[in-house]
């Protein structure tokens, strides 16, 4: 197979390499330059304030973050706090997604106006959805409260215990991104042929034996895509926190943290918490790792059930 | 039609140098979310425009938990030239090891932070003040324009007679006098409880009652003389158990720090323990309303509760890039003149720092036999040890139903654990 | 082909009934907060700090007006779409050009190149040497340092280089024997084949650039230069217990949002599809 290049000569041989640099140098510099830089900032006590020294202090940062009295226990808990958001949000809005896609397929009424309901969050963005849950579960006799009278209950909802709080906000994470999911799942379910699903009928197969061994299965691709997305973005996701908690121990995830520390907003009352960018990129390479590993390792898993699948 | 043309060109040619010469200048002014605060400083600022016509000041507001945050960033890229920062505090001690500095000793270290040492209207102020609240190795770099109780309850004069409740001077009759409301169904307390601080700042009272040495608490800590559980910590934790539980109303962690106050005023509690920078948003929001301020009786031995704490709080820093240090030399001494500084005083409810000013509020005149004897607050002294756990802060948020400790004797244990996880780890 | 939708069933009109009745409750459980902004936006100050479910008695359209004069919504808007706008146009425009020649190989190191992107999504977190940089170029709190950090997004670069090589080669050729040019060729004949790639990239991009709430928090204080993420986060911290005038802000920044949406729906539905399939 000839990979020649058919636009011209010598001169103009270096067009495309003229017209990938400006592509390519705003990549360096904006995105993998400063990756790189995060590792090499994790070994200073930098500041982040300019005209401030700034020394190398190895892995004492690494130390401190990971190792350091009590922070093996709060940030550790931070970490797993971490990875549950990551689990429920994944599995919880996948799963959700899934649901109503199917639902939508079937086609029963008003489709469209379903689909664009479900939707509508993901455009609103997160400011929006935020304050908009928070006026939903306001403690004071607002909507979930009264709700929530009538079962018999009663809660604090954002503002009682952290963990409470914190699963609260990871409903509104799913809540406002299960839009996204719904509709790359639909799109798989259209390319399903509805001759496969006619035969499994044909031999007799109820609703949900079509579902396990026909529809689920050629739906891999898209699950593997929500996955991907999801596991991802929402290890990385944490403007909703900042909306809908701010800054407050007990719900906060490596990235809140990670901002938290780099621009001075480690505590309850921070008047005098001075930024610590060289301490913050250290927990961002530890972020890294965990994103590294669990990405990846989905990945691998994801690929090795695709072949097993689909052949 | 011709000659007014040409009257008009000639005009506008003349006017041109003009131009040039009164070159408007802006200064960037950067202070937080405080609604008094906000509105004078507006009004302030109109009266500065209409002095020295060609400079305008430009206000940002942030929220007070992003001040900081703001202040570095923004000083950090010189665009900005006067901020509003809390008095200097958290400054490191010498039984402190490896802490981490405070913000304003990075800024200053950092060259970001103007010296004023030597102008003119910092004569106009308390020279403790100067020197407590703004000043780092015998230079001034802060401004400092008064002080707030936080160790205080509002109270609801009206309420209490209505009810034959006296001003409690022991924990014991705090207790009775909750009870009191909370039979005849009006809310003992009321706080901001969805911001956190606020109920961090209710507790404060309780913990001055428990330890009216604030330094010596700090130090006491640091060095192991004093622990998060012993008698009499445990003591201050219970007791800021029952103000979580029992006294604050429930549902008040849905109200935010600015709608506090006019749930207070509004009557629907009794008491608001909170700092006196809410007085004015209290007046607002009731004129009418009969309301008092008495320090929180932490302790059942009157002697103990005869103290208020709190801080040094709205001060003036100036960046050292900026390239309009004039106009902002003008702006500090336009606001400390005496009449400006005394209408600052009224608006806010500031306990001033320039000895000719007076607060002649009603909060002024409940708070004034407890000036003598006012002291810095803990937060202002306390510096967390590296490594230090986040329960080791006398935090009567932490407590359900605002946060997850139900029992005062684990979480007192907990706490000097998470202390003494930082103060090993540093040794 | 486009067949039956997968599970449908034709006979149980039970069980239809049931699904249609669990699609109202989630749908409820979708549309029940933004009502209940509605009804609030509504309301009296008092009729709020009442009862914050009563339906409003009286509608209080002053609440619409004191909002729109206390916030800045034009402004926030302008900002939103102006950023959107000009990073998605620019981005897309650098990105076809660094992922043609990459999926072609028209130039050297191609298959690095490619790698270098696809390992993106899993990088360290770049804030704080972005902010850096950001810091020492002079670029902090101005649009054009905004726009900046949106001009890049490795996923969209990966989208379409796997789209591109799905097009024949002998197109190039053929175009070139005619005598078009590289650049020519691309603009005129690569775009248009690559509309559903492009408009994947397009829609994921301006999706993410219009929800950033934190970026602009660190990098936009001033109140001129917000989008409407951060302008109506600091609309609420100034008033954040003005709950009805709250309300009646976020409201009003939904519909022209909502609007947009409505006309724009079948291209983003279309991009979202378009990506996952090749994604």
């Amino acid at each position: 197979m000839k990979l020649g290049y058919y636009f011209g000569g010598r001169a103009s041989r270096l067009v495309p390499y003229l017209l990938l640099l400006p592509g390519m140098l705003l990549y360096f510099f904006v995105s993998l330059g400063p990756s790189l830089a995060t590792v090499f900032y994790s070994f200073t006590d930098a500041s982040g304030l300019l005209g401030a020294p700034m020394h190398f202090v190895g892995l004492s940062n690494y130390q401190e973050f990971l190792f350091m009295g009590q922070n093996i226990r709060d940030n550790a808990d931070v970490l797993v706090r971490t990875l549950e958001f990551s689990f429920l949000v994944t599995v919880i809005q996948t799963g959700l997604g899934l649901a109503a896609a199917m639902l939508l397929n079937q086609r029963l009424a008003a489709t469209t106006v379903f689909r664009t309901v479900f939707f509508l969050p993901v455009i609103l963005g997160v400011t929006i959805v935020g304050l908009t849950w928070t006026l939903f579960l306001y403690p004071v006799g607002g909507p979930a409260e009264k709700l929530l009278n009538l079962l018999g209950g009663r809660s604090e909802f954002l503002g009682g215990p952290p963990f409470q709080a914190f699963l609260w906000v990871t409903w509104v994470q799913i809540w406002a991104n299960m839009g996204v999911t719904m509709i790359i799942f639909l799109g798989g379910l259209q390319t399903i042929p509805s001759e496969l699903v006619e035969a499994a009928r044909m031999d007799g197969a109820g609703g949900w034996q079509t579902f396990r061994s026909v529809t689920f299965p050629l739906l891999t691709p898209s699950l593997n895509t929500n996955l991907t997305l999801a596991i991802i973005g929402s290890l990385q996701a944490w403007q909703l926190l900042l909306v809908m908690k701010g800054v407050t121990n007990g719900t906060q995830v490596l990235g809140l943290i990670i901002y938290a520390i780099a621009f001075g907003r480690t505590s309850a009352n921070p008047t005098s918490v001075a930024m610590r960018q060289g301490y913050g990129a250290a927990a961002s390479v530890v972020l890294f790792v965990l994103v590294l590993i669990i990405g990846m390792g989905a990945q691998v898993l994801m690929r090795q059930r695709e072949r097993r699948v689909l052949g | 039609m011709r000659i007014q043309k040409v009257f008009l060109a000639a005009a506008l040619i003349a006017a041109a140098p003009l131009c040039l010469f009164s070159q408007g200048v802006t200064l960037e002014l950067l202070i937080h979310q405080n609604a008094p605060l906000v509105d004078y400083i507006t009004s302030f600022n109109e009266k500065f425009h209409a002095q020295y016509p060609n400079i305008t000041v430009n206000v940002s507001v942030v929220k007070a938990d992003e001040l900081a945050t703001s202040t570095q960033t923004r000083l950090t890229a010189n665009d900005v030239d006067i901020i509003d920062m809390f008095g200097f505090a958290q400054g490191i001690q010498p039984f402190m090891k490896n802490a981490d500095k405070p913000n304003w000793q990075t800024l200053i270290e950092a060259g970001l932070l103007m010296d004023l040492t030597g102008q003119p209207f910092l004569k106009n102020y308390d020279a403790s003040a100067v020197r407590d609240a703004g000043s780092f190795n015998g230079k001034v770099y802060e401004v400092n324009t008064g002080r707030y109780a936080f160790t205080g309850v509002f109270y609801n004069k009206d309420l209490f007679k209505k009810y034959g409740v006296k001003v409690p001077t022991t924990w014991g009759q705090l207790v009775a006098a909750c009870q009191t409301f909370k039979k005849n169904n009006i809310a003992p307390m009321t706080a901001g409880g969805k911001d956190g601080w606020p109920v961090l700042v209710a507790g404060y009272g309780i913990l001055l009652s428990a330890y009216p040495d604030q330094a010596a608490l700090v130090k006491g800590l640091w060095t192991g003389s004093i622990t998060w559980n012993d008698a009499r910590s445990l003591d201050m934790w219970k007791k800021m158990q029952v103000l979580a539980r029992d006294m604050i109303e429930p549902g008040a962690s849905g109200i935010a720090f600015d709608a506090a106050p006019g749930r207070f005023a509004s009557g629907a509690a009794a008491m608001l323990p909170a700092g006196s920078w809410d007085a004015p948003a209290i007046a607002a929001a009731n004129p009418k309303l009969n309301f008092g301020y008495f320090p929180m009786p932490g302790s059942d031995n009157p002697a103990d509760n005869k103290y208020l704490a709190g801080k040094y709080d709205v001060g003036w820093i100036v960046a050292a890039g900026t390239d309009k240090k004039d106009a902002a030399m003008k702006w500090l001494a336009f606001f400390s003149q005496p009449e400006n500084y005394q209408a600052y005083v009224n608006a806010t409810g500031i306990m001033p720092t320039q000895p000719t000013a007076k607060l002649n509020t009603v909060l002024g005149r409940e708070v004034a036999p407890y000036l003598a004897n006012f002291r810095l607050g803990y937060e202002l002294l306390w510096v967390n040890p590296k490594g230090f756990g986040q329960w080791a802060q006398p935090n009567a948020s932490f407590f359900k139903p605002f946060n997850q400790w139900d029992d005062a004797r684990k979480l007192a244990d907990q706490a000097q654990a998470d202390l003494d996880a930082g103060l090993k780890a540093n040794r | 082909m486009k067949g039956l939708p997968a599970g449908f069933s034709r006979r149980a009109s039970s069980s239809r009934v049931v699904m249609f009745i669990v699609l109202l409750a989630l749908a409820a459980v979708y549309l029940g907060p933004l009502l209940s902004v509605v009804n609030v936006s509504l309301q009296t100050s008092q009729e709020f700090s009442l009862d914050p479910t009563a339906l409003a008695r009286q509608p209080q359209f002053a609440n619409f007006v004191t909002a729109w004069n206390k916030a800045n919504f034009p402004l926030y808007l302008r900002n939103s779409l102006l950023y959107t706008v000009v990073a998605t146009a620019v981005y897309v425009l650098t990105a076809v050009f660094v992922a043609f020649p990459i999926a072609r190989r028209y130039v050297r190191g191609s298959g690095f190149l490619f790698s270098l992107f696809v390992v993106a999504l899993f990088l360290p977190y770049a804030l704080i040497p972005q902010f850096q940089l950001m810091l020492r170029l002079r670029l902090y709190n101005t649009p054009v340092g905004y726009i900046l950090l949106f001009l890049v997004d490795p996923i969209g670069i990966v989208i379409l280089v796997n789209y591109i090589r799905s097009i024949p080669r002998e197109l190039d050729e053929a175009a070139a024997m005619d005598g078009s040019g590289y650049t020519r060729f691309v603009l005129r004949v690569l775009f248009p084949l690559i509309k559903p790639a492009l408009a994947s990239v397009i829609v994921l991009h301006a999706i993410g650039i219009w929800n950033e709430y934190v970026t602009p928090l660190i990098y936009l204080p001033k109140k001129a230069l917000m989008p409407i993420t951060r302008g109506l986060m600091v609309f609420y911290g100034q008033y954040g217990n003005d709950w009805t005038t709250l309300a009646a802000a976020i409201l009003m920044l939904t519909l022209p949002i909502v609007a947009l949406f409505l006309a724009l729906q079948r291209w983003i539905y279309a991009g979202v599809l378009q990506g996952s399939v090749r994604g």
